[in-house]
């Protein structure tokens, strides 16, 4: 039974990318002896928070058979509003109130997409490319929006106080990981509970595996995508808010264009892009994997007119790599089944 | 009569339903037995999947009645049904193959219970119960997805199980089973008929409804043809009731063959597949090769279409030792080949008719490196006509033909390459009685124009009725040949097993 | 009485002009390749940035080192020391007939809401209210290609004298220009230098010139020594990178005691705060001898101040770049940052006018160009071209004029 566990295990992505972000520390470690140090990790999980929130809401998505591009634009219309709104008002207490705000206006764009994709029934796709294009369109054009070069002090304190800081005893070197990160493992856990303790969690990873027969289970399929949407835009808008807090600033297109290496990462972490499989442990490692490539490149000495054939080919890598072991995991099983037929 | 109603689990009369202008009932009636394992049979598109549809609930029915239990049903939906004890297992089991076999077990259950937590040690409790039913063992922990299709059968049966089933319909449950699997599946037919649980089963493989069934039902057309017991049937009453025509299964028999062979295998060897194999094909014959599921057969056609070149041993044609090494050069040695499954190695699924039939000859309409538009479509044409292929318009998606006819386009395709030898592997698998009919007409018929044909199958009677030699292969080597008198049924089967 | 101010004008803007022939007398006139009016990212389209980083990207790079060498850094405007300050307007003839004949000056911004051009509106505005001259900036509302050049065909109906323009696109906008030249209308476009159907158009900067800016700003931060890199939005951008270039040839030149990082020379920040910020954190662990970051995108040297901030290497690290005044006060304030470098909207719409009634005057349009504007005093031809002309119009920010900008 043991050995059949462990046999399932390697049977999954996860140690394979595990392996593989193993094998980058060690090169990292080796070209610049600044991997595994105390700084270099904290800053690290400093940049992971902010995909790591947008590759959770990504997975859900994946998870039920969609895709979601609109999420960057989502979370910097919510939060680009959230913020003038507190800015006008003169607003100075803590961070709660533009948490709670910016994820309201989440939900409400997120069951734009929801009410499109789950009532409607249409392409998730093609919707999210749409709605993509209406909120950078009400940023820009209704609100107007600029570069908010100041924030609220609340929002500030909250993204630049230190949780956990790190300090390199070499060169002195001090990084900081603010209490964002507490965002980032706090979703991290409430999704897992949701996604494996509730039967609105496992309707999410029924309808991936195959919509029809969810219905046939008695799945509300058109509600559940619905409330999933709503999620993940309440999740991207968190996460813009983290993105603010952190940056001490509000651009309003700074974070358009994240969506390819969320899905990237998402997917390098074992996530089939036709829905039903993956974990969320492997959604993180992948989007590790990525956050790490894209903050290693000067670190290992790659120039940087080869660090996007770096980043590159580490994707290509790590799904050449899964591939190759679902191949052979799908091998042993087919000889298997033919030996049973032949008992 | 009277006495007869009461004992009937179901009973649906006159069902009448319609989609637009289409009447896809017009008027059927079926009455099943509690405990009764009962066949309802029928050509694609006569209607057998919109009945279950609607003793299911899933459609509502435009008129007729229906009794389940005693019980004068007006409207039915598919909850309805469920509490009532029918439950359907459609041919792709509907089971979620991301999800365990536990998972899949149990979620049914804990969505109807309305709960809006998991608890996983109730899954697994579930899963439990729902298997010890029919004694599976399954380990819970597997990915459905990771199962063998008899093993997914074997699933979905477990979880009908859970709903205190009185009726239990199977969509072709056999289609994508081996034989033991079929015998498998039929003992856990007959065991659930032993626990008074009746069976609608739904086929139209006529050894199978005799096999398995006590009564019948057979649909033609949107009308029900023929109700009673399967004892009073045999193969031309079945054959007439499901197409409404007569078919005169006529024996091949080998007109004018060729003196020399045209295509030899000599000692050809596929180590852990099969080994020395010696087959001799003349012009005008045509050759059945059958073994089980496992027996090589597959891959030896696969080895004598270059697509799994064998590792020693060599291919002779007309005399003369050639390399067919991939599908190009047994093109080029004019061998075509009609693939098991036509579904994903056959056909391009999303293009058209016409696309599809041309495909293998786009060369030959291509002059000066400018596509001849009009001799596609007359080659196109003349093809839809000899084969038959029952389609308004070639340039619809091939998607829109039934099986048979799809499989008559794949023969269209290669008999376009115009080979000399055609190899065809399971040539009628999933394939209705008309265009199976159909088929065997063409083969035999290119056999008598001189080609050399050889026909893999496991479809017995196909063989036995289609070819003038058969070889037996087993566990990957040649263990008989059967002609004239001994070629029957009896012998070749002794000699697969 | 008129007569006597005549000549002595006229007296004095050819003193002028020979004072400023000097200044150019030996300018160099390297040229570059054309550099593309898309190099400015789409990311920070429609916000005052791209303004910015549009403007420069047209800007081509008829280098004048000498301009550049004498420039002082430390004064606010950064004009050349030895091109001539700034004259009255009311004593140039061309404004002067301006008044008289009522001529009617129409400018038309890519987006009057946004900051950047309601700063060039003040600038339109100070020179009416200075002059008397009968000029205003036409409200265009939000960014909108269609809208701007329905608004220039009203402007042409109406029959204005003179259209200045800072075109949202080229390629629309340039067949409406022909209209308005056919219609006998004066046409002075501002960050257009591709437009063909245009009497002059003019731009604050050389490439060149604004990267020998950039890195007299970084050098002052690091004390003119210590090792150092660039930072591009990305290294295909044409504008980011030949400023980059000219910094690293003019510390070559000027600053032998600072070095160019060889290992990583130039690193790119995708003209994303975020991006800035990780990699500034990333050069600072890997190479420990690193003093300083030269930016060139808007969003370099903010990003790349927060890695100061959060690793506490305020007065040890230093940063310089493009930068919005009001975006980035606070960062200047706390000293973060020493100086950013920017160019005033104001000044091109001031220049814009000018020019405008020096060519309605009928005005011989010579190099070195005085339309008494600070940078604008000594404006050469970009080499290959007739109608584009460059001045030396970039501005320092600090800590003690970032609020005065009002953008």
């Amino acid at each position: 039974m043991m050995n059949n566990k462990l046999k399932k295990i390697f049977h999954s992505n996860e140690p394979y990318i595990f392996l593989i972000i193993i094998l980058l520390g060690v090169l990292v470690q080796i070209r610049s002896g600044q991997f595994f140090t105390g700084n270099n990790l904290v800053d690290l999980f400093s940049a992971l928070i902010v995909p790591g929130l947008f590759a959770i809401g990504e997975f859900m998505t994946l998870l039920s058979g969609g895709i979601d591009v609109s999420f960057p634009a989502l979370a910097s219309l919510s939060v680009y509003a959230t913020t003038k709104l507190l800015l006008d008002r003169g607003y100075q207490g803590n961070v709660i109130a533009a948490f709670a705000i910016a994820i309201a206006f989440g939900a409400v764009l997120g069951a734009l997409n929801g009410f499109l994709i789950g009532y409607l029934n249409l392409n998730a796709m093609i919707v999210t490319l749409g709605t993509s294009s209406i909120f950078q369109g009400l940023m820009q054009g209704t609100l107007r929006a600029n570069q908010l070069s100041t924030i609220p002090a609340g929002m500030k304190t909250f993204g630049t106080v230190p949780f956990i800081s790190a300090t390199n005893k070499v060169n002195g070197l001090t990084s900081v990981l603010p209490y964002t990160f507490l965002v980032l493992v706090g979703v991290c856990v409430l999704m897992y509970l949701v996604l494996h303790y509730t039967i609105f969690g496992r309707g999410i990873y029924a309808i991936g595996g195959n919509a029809s027969s969810a219905h046939a289970a008695g799945f509300n399929v058109k509600r559940t995508k619905f409330i999933m949407y709503i999620i993940i835009g309440m999740i991207a808008s968190a996460a813009g808010i983290c993105r603010t807090c952190m940056m001490q600033q509000m651009h309003p297109t700074n974070m358009l264009g994240m969506e390819m290496n969320i899905i990237a990462g998402v997917v390098l972490g074992g996530v089939a892009l036709t829905g039903g499989s993956g974990s969320l442990l492997g959604c993180m490692l992948g989007t590790f994997l990525i956050v790490m490539v894209q903050n290693s490149m000067i670190l290992i000495g790659i120039p940087t007119t080869w660090s996007d054939v770096f980043v590159g080919a580490v994707i290509i890598i790590g799904v050449i790599v899964s591939a190759l072991q679902s191949n052979r995991y799908e091998k042993v099983r087919t000889s298997k089944n033919k030996e049973a037929a032949a008992k | 009569m009277g006495a007869n109603d009461e004992m009937l689990l179901l009973k649906a009369e006159h069902i009448k339903i319609s989609f637009g202008n289409v009447h896809a009932l017009k008027d059927v009636s079926l009455s099943i037995r509690p405990g009764e394992i009962h066949c309802l049979a029928g050509e694609n598109g006569c209607g057998k999947s919109t009945l279950i549809k609607i003793i299911s609930g899933v459609y509502q029915r435009d008129g007729g009645t229906i009794e389940f239990n005693g019980k004068k049903l007006d409207k039915i939906t598919p909850i309805d049904a469920i509490n009532m004890g029918i439950q359907v297992i459609y041919q792709d089991f509907s089971l979620f193959p991301n999800l365990t076999v536990a998972e899949n077990l149990a979620l049914n259950t804990e969505v109807a219970s309305g709960k809006r937590w998991v608890s996983w040690k109730n899954v697994r409790k579930i899963a439990e119960d729902a298997v010890s039913k029919i004694h599976l063992n399954i380990d819970l922990e597997a990915k459905v997805g990771t199962l063998s299709v008899a093993q997914k059968q074997m699933v979905a049966i477990s979880r009908a199980l859970m709903f205190n089933a009185k009726l239990i319909i199977m969509d072709e449950p056999t289609t994508a089973l081996t034989k033991k699997e079929v015998d498998a599946l039929f003992k856990i037919i007959l065991n659930l008929k032993a626990q008074g649980i009746a069976i609608l089963f739904i086929s139209h493989k006529l050894n199978e409804v005799f096999e398995i069934s006590e009564r019948f039902t057979i649909l033609r057309n949107g009308e029900m043809v023929a109700t009673g017991n399967t004892k009073d049937l045999d193969d031309s009453k079945f054959t007439y009731y499901m197409t409404g025509r007569e078919f005169e299964n006529k024996k091949f028999l080998p007109a004018k063959v060729s003196e020399k062979p045209i295509f030899e295998l000599d000692d050809l060897t596929s180590p852990g597949s099969f080994e020395h194999v010696n087959i001799k094909l003349h012009g005008g014959e045509i050759l059945g090769i059958t073994g089980l599921l496992d027996s090589g057969r597959t891959e030896l056609a696969l080895a004598m279409f270059g697509m799994l070149p064998a590792s020693s041993g060599k291919i002779i044609r007309n005399g003369k030792v050639v390399e067919i090494k991939n599908a190009r050069d047994a093109i080029a040695n004019k061998i075509g080949y009609v693939p098991e499954d036509r579904l994903s190695e056959g056909l391009f699924l999303q293009r058209s008719i016409a696309d599809n039939i041309i495909i293998s000859e786009i060369d030959h309409l291509t002059s000066k490196g400018i596509y001849d538009r009009k001799k596609r479509d007359r080659e196109v044409g003349n093809w839809v006509h000899e084969m038959e292929v029952k389609t308004d318009n070639p340039e619809n998606p091939v998607t829109t033909l039934s099986g048979g006819n799809q499989q008559k386009v794949v023969l269209a395709k290669w008999l376009a390459t115009k080979p000399e030898v055609l190899i065809l592997n399971g040539p009628t698998v999933g394939v209705d009685i008309g265009s199976k009919h159909d088929i065997h007409v063409i083969l035999q018929k290119l056999a008598e124009d001189g080609m050399g044909v050889i026909i893999i199958s496991d479809d017995l009677p196909e063989i036995v009725q289609n070819c003038s030699r058969v070889d037996v292969i087993k566990e990957g080597r040649i263990v008989g040949e059967f002609s004239g008198e001994g070629l029957n049924e009896a012998a070749i089967l002794s000699a697969m097993m | 009485m008129k007569k006597r101010i005549v000549v002595t004008l006229l007296t004095a803007s050819m003193f002028a002009a020979l004072v400023a022939g000097c200044g150019s007398s030996g300018g160099s006139t390297a040229s570059s390749g054309e550099s593309s009016a898309q190099a400015s990212t789409s990311a920070s389209q429609s916000t005052a940035s791209e303004s910015a980083s549009a403007a420069a990207s047209t800007a081509a790079s008829s280098a004048e080192s000498e301009a550049v060498t004498s420039t002082s850094v430390s004064s606010a405007s950064g004009t050349a020391s030895d091109a001539p300050a700034p004259g009255n307007w009311s004593d140039e003839e061309a404004v002067k007939k301006a008044v008289d004949e009522q001529w009617e000056i129409a400018v038309v911004p890519k987006d009057s809401t946004n900051p950047w051009f309601v700063r060039m509106k003040a600038g339109v505005d100070k020179f009416a209210s200075d002059t008397g001259v009968n000029c205003y900036q036409v409200d265009t509302g939000t960014i909108d290609a269609t809208h701007q050049a329905q608004q220039v065909e009203d402007l042409i109906s109406q029959g204005v004298d003179a259209i200045c323009v800072v075109p949202v696109d080229i390629e629309s906008m340039d067949p409406i220009l022909k209209k308005a030249k056919d219609a006998g209308i004066t046409v002075i476009t501002h960050e257009g230098a591709d437009l063909e159907n245009v009497d002059y158009d003019i731009e604050a900067f050389s490439n060149a010139g604004y990267g020998a800016f950039l890195m007299q700003n970084l050098a002052d931060a690091m004390g003119e020594e210590g090792t150092y890199t660039t930072m591009v939005a990305s290294l295909t951008n044409g504008s980011h990178n030949e400023w980059a270039d000219a910094a690293v040839a003019y510390q070559k030149e000027h600053y032998p005691n600072m070095k160019l990082l060889e290992e990583n020379p130039r690193v790119e920040s995708n003209d994303n705060g975020d991006t800035a910020y990780n990699v500034a954190k990333e050069l600072i662990k890997t190479y420990p001898d690193l003093k300083g970051i030269l930016g060139t995108s808007s969003f370099d040297a903010p990003g790349v101040a927060r890695a100061i901030q959060e690793l506490g290497l305020q007065g040890k690290f230093f940063t310089t770049g493009t930068g919005m005044p009001a975006d980035n006060a606070e960062i200047l304030k706390s000293g973060v940052v020493k100086s950013l470098t920017v160019w005033d909207p104001g000044k091109s719409g001031e220049a814009m006018v000018d020019l405008a009634c020096k060519v309605l005057a009928g005005e011989e349009i010579e190099e070195p160009l005085n339309l008494n504007v600070d940078g604008y005093t000594a404006m050469t031809r970009r080499s290959g071209s007739d109608t584009v002309f460059e001045g030396q119009g970039w501005v320092t920010v600090t800590a003690d004029n970032c609020d005065s900008f009002g953008f």
